[in-house]
């Protein structure tokens, strides 16, 4: 049974799910899909609009008492046979209440094939920042992860189901590397020159650009999810639980305090490890590398490059290393968690 | 390095592609900075890109760099056109480039459709004198009789196979010899890493991925580095820095024993003497001996005492304090009779690996390798020259770095330094780049309406002034560092 319903709390964008867009203008989207988060930026490339959906949801088993009280709340949900699905940023909530962890219908940054559930919840989550277009054809940029090398992920199925549903909007879907897309958000200036590395939820996305060029597009299958279970794991705790704790306080200037800070220090030292590595790695194997001797600018994106300390580990990590290239300045994005949106939207604007 | 961005809009975004080649990179980079608008500018990158990805295989055949990157520029200014909509968002330069790049294919093309009949005019003449001229007279004496020709073929080849096997005298005018970088023969026989790692090391010894070794016995460590750099318009930029900038090539200036097995003692000595008197020193930062062996002496983190007052620049930053800002790489060789003496096989291949791992190491720039011939100054007498070590021959081609030979000098183009005739008769000729220096200096003063010595006057108290902003080792110790330095 697809019982879905718009009860969630409107978007603070145009639009939203009820499928009309702001004004009969042409409105681009750039929508990053990431495991964890899904964004969505649209307006202009000076100053777009954004806004975020969690890609989660939660389950509860149906009775009328439990659906009456999610329709009081206005929490969204749909209801599936005998389960009520709570989706989207209200998942979370549920999941601290229980003492439990939110299912995710993506996992290393595509379609979760263990989740049986995964299609229908990230469409229902796309639906809520994509609304139907008014201008058929209308360009939509979206983030696809690089094929990762240590797990051989297989892409053209997560591609394709997000396309068709996205055609099923009414948009002409384009795929934009997620670490290209950090490149044209925060790079323009230097001509998209340099490398965008967007560390998300399920996975980290590296791209070196050379004029807007994808020369090498790198991914690793670990992020911010993998050190949330490797955490939760050594300390007994739910990975959610150690996932909020991540994101309010922790900083990795300084010295581990509590158990839960000391692993996460260990988990992400290990986290940039191997990435740095697995750049390297590809580095090492590319033929198509630019011939460039300006020094690259690196830019960091992607909520698991929030935490304060975070830039300075992954430059020494990074400077450790030998390069075939000159590492230029290793900056934070102006805004991490909405980078790759903001660059999949110049990249559809940028389309004719 | 082929092309670019091919396929479909839907490809272009995620697919991997090689980049364009640098000359293209460059000339497309120049007119992207005009532009403001990201969207803007991507939109022209993209459809740039496009136009020339099917042609960019053929331009790269074209032996010559400039007219290669000539014609990138003219296509970039015309695909401009792509975003004629936005013109706004193009810059006044860019503007104006594009119109005269116009003007410049207009031209272009009327000169040679009306060039076209007057070369085919001179060909249809040439043709005709051809065929109506008279034999010439070696083909006339032919053919009296069979033996005769045979003699007189033979003696022509003799003769043309003698002109070939002997030299031909050098021409008694005499001729210009710049100083310019000396080719190394290609060397194509093994693979190159691409990256350069520390691939083992031992007590007293490191090996790096590209075959370096470097010797770390004698290694000190010295005052660490520290310093501040200038911009151009005079400003002691507030930002200090801890990482080496660049590399300063070096000679040792030390006695120099035959390479051969009867001195093998002496050669020995003579190194190891030298390298004791750098440690005690700190003089250089690496020591290459003549077999090619690389000391580490100073490590890579405290300077050296190996540039004295010398000056060098990078775009907008001037730098004076070279021996916190760039790393002293010393070849045991010297300077004598007007050159630096050859150095060994050795000692090139092995200084090649070093500049190769320090560059990547330290994310050092090709213009920031430079020679203390062409750094050092003498401040007190306002003269270039105060060392003259690979002041000529140092062979940057075989480094894969620029020829600095070339630049202009940024001590005599930003500071006014002088020269006197011990220093032409010491170096022989002025290289390309002290010339071009004192050209800026001449158009300068003339622009300005005073005498070249009066601005070498005024520049040399802008030096004295700038070198006395620089902070004291006693001061940089009472400052705090204010950021970590992420410079390349």
């Amino acid at each position: 049974m697809d019982d879905r319903n718009d009860h969630g709390p409107e978007s603070s964008g145009s639009g939203s799910h009820t499928g009309q867009s702001q004004s009969g203008t042409r409105t681009r989207i750039g929508l990053d899909v990431g495991t964890s988060k899904v964004v969505a930026a649209r307006g202009d490339s000076v100053s777009p609009q954004t806004e975020a959906q969690l890609n989660a949801f939660f389950d509860v088993p149906y009775s009328a008492l439990h659906e009456q009280s999610l329709k009081a709340n206005r929490t969204p949900f749909y209801r599936e046979d005998d389960r009520l699905i709570v989706y989207g940023d209200a998942s979370e909530k549920f999941a601290h209440i229980f003492n439990a962890n939110v299912r995710r219908p993506m996992a290393k940054g595509i379609l979760n094939p263990s989740e049986p559930l995964a299609t229908h919840v990230l469409e229902t989550v796309l639906s809520t920042l994509v609304p139907v277009s008014r201008n058929p054809g209308e360009l939509l940029a979206f983030s696809v992860p690089a094929p990762a090398s240590e797990t051989g992920h297989e892409l053209t199925y997560h591609e394709e189901t997000i396309k068709r549903y996205l055609k099923g909007r009414g948009y002409t879907p384009l795929a934009v590397n997620e670490g290209l897309a950090v490149v044209l958000a925060e790079l323009a200036k230097e001509g998209f020159t340099g490398i965008g590395i967007s560390c998300g939820g399920g996975m980290c996305n590296v791209a070196v650009s050379y004029l807007s060029i994808p020369s090498l597009t790198v991914s690793l299958g670990q992020g911010g999810d993998y050190i949330d279970e490797a955490v939760g794991a050594v300390v007994n705790e739910p990975a959610t639980r150690v996932k909020a704790i991540k994101e309010e306080t922790l900083d990795l200037t300084r010295d581990g305090g509590d158990k839960i800070d000391k692993a996460l220090h260990i988990y992400y030292d290990k986290l940039i490890e191997s990435l740095v590595d697995e750049f390297g790695r590809a580095v090492h194997r590319t033929q198509k590398l630019p011939r460039n001797d300006q020094p690259m600018p690196i830019v960091l994106a992607g909520g698991t490059s929030k935490p304060n300390g975070f830039r300075d580990r992954f430059e020494k990590a990074l400077r450790r290393r030998s390069w075939p290239f000159q590492i230029g300045e290793v900056r934070m994005a102006s805004d991490p968690l909405t980078a790759t949106a903001r660059g999949a939207l110049v990249a559809a604007l940028a389309e004719r | 390095m082929t092309a670019i961005a091919t396929g479909s809009p839907t490809e272009r975004y995620r697919r991997e592609r090689p980049p364009v080649s640098p000359e293209c990179g460059e000339e497309l980079a120049r007119i992207t900075d005009d532009i403001e608008d990201p969207v803007v500018k991507l939109r022209y990158l993209q459809s740039v890109l496009h136009q020339e990805g099917e042609k960019h295989d053929l331009v790269q055949l074209v032996p010559i760099p400039p007219a290669r990157r000539a014609w990138y520029r003219l296509k970039g200014l015309k695909a401009l056109d792509a975003v004629a909509d936005a013109q706004e968002a193009v810059g006044d330069r860019t503007r104006a480039a594009r119109k005269t790049a116009r003007r410049v294919v207009v031209g272009t093309t009327a000169a040679a459709l009306l060039f076209v009949p007057f070369l085919v005019a001179v060909i249809a003449w040439q043709v005709d004198k051809w065929s109506s001229a008279e034999p010439a007279p070696i083909a006339s004496s032919v053919g009296s009789s069979t033996e005769a020709n045979a003699t007189s073929v033979a003696s022509v080849t003799e003769s043309l196979a003698q002109q070939a096997l002997t030299p031909e005298p050098e021409a008694e005018t005499p001729v210009t010899r710049y100083p310019v970088a000396e080719a190394l023969a290609e060397e194509d026989l093994g693979i190159v890493p691409s990256l350069i790692w520390l691939a083992d090391r031992g007590p007293g010894w490191e090996l790096y991925s590209n075959g370096l070794r470097i010797e770390t016995a004698y290694t000190v460590k010295g005052t660490p580095r520290d310093y501040r750099v200038h911009s151009r318009d005079g400003k002691l930029l507030p930002m200090r820095h801890t990482r080496p900038i660049g590399i300063l090539f070096h000679t040792s200036e030390s006695d120099l024993w035959p390479l051969e097995p009867d001195y093998e003692k002496e050669v020995r000595k003579g190194s190891e003497a030298l390298l004791r008197f750098v440690k005690r020193e700190q003089a250089y930062n690496y020591l290459i001996d003549r077999f090619g062996r690389v000391y580490r002496v100073v490590d890579d983190d405290s300077r050296a005492n190996h540039a004295g007052h010398g000056v060098w620049a990078r775009g907008n930053e001037v730098y004076l304090d070279l021996n916190s800002a760039f790393l002293g790489v010393s070849f045991e060789s010297r300077w004598e009779g007007g050159r630096t003496l050859p150095i060994t096989r050795a000692q090139l291949i092995a200084g090649r690996n070093l500049t190769h791992y320090l560059r990547q190491r330290y994310s050092i720039a090709p213009e920031m390798c430079v020679t203390h011939g062409l750094a050092s100054v003498a401040p007190k007498r306002g003269l270039i020259g105060y060392h003259l070590d690979w002041a000529r021959g140092f062979p940057f081609e075989a480094f894969g770095l620029p020829d600095q030979y070339s630049q202009p000098s940024p001590s005599v183009a930003l500071f006014g330094f002088n020269y006197d005739n011990a220093f032409l008769r010491a170096v022989g000729e002025r290289w390309p780049g002290l010339i071009a220096a004192e050209k800026q200096l001449a158009d300068e003063a003339r622009e300005r309406a005073i005498s070249l010595d009066d601005l070498r006057r005024e520049r040399q108290a802008e030096y004295r002034r700038w070198r006395a902003a620089l902070p004291t080792p006693d001061e940089r110790s009472l400052e705090a560092p204010q950021t970590a330095d992420n410079r390349g």
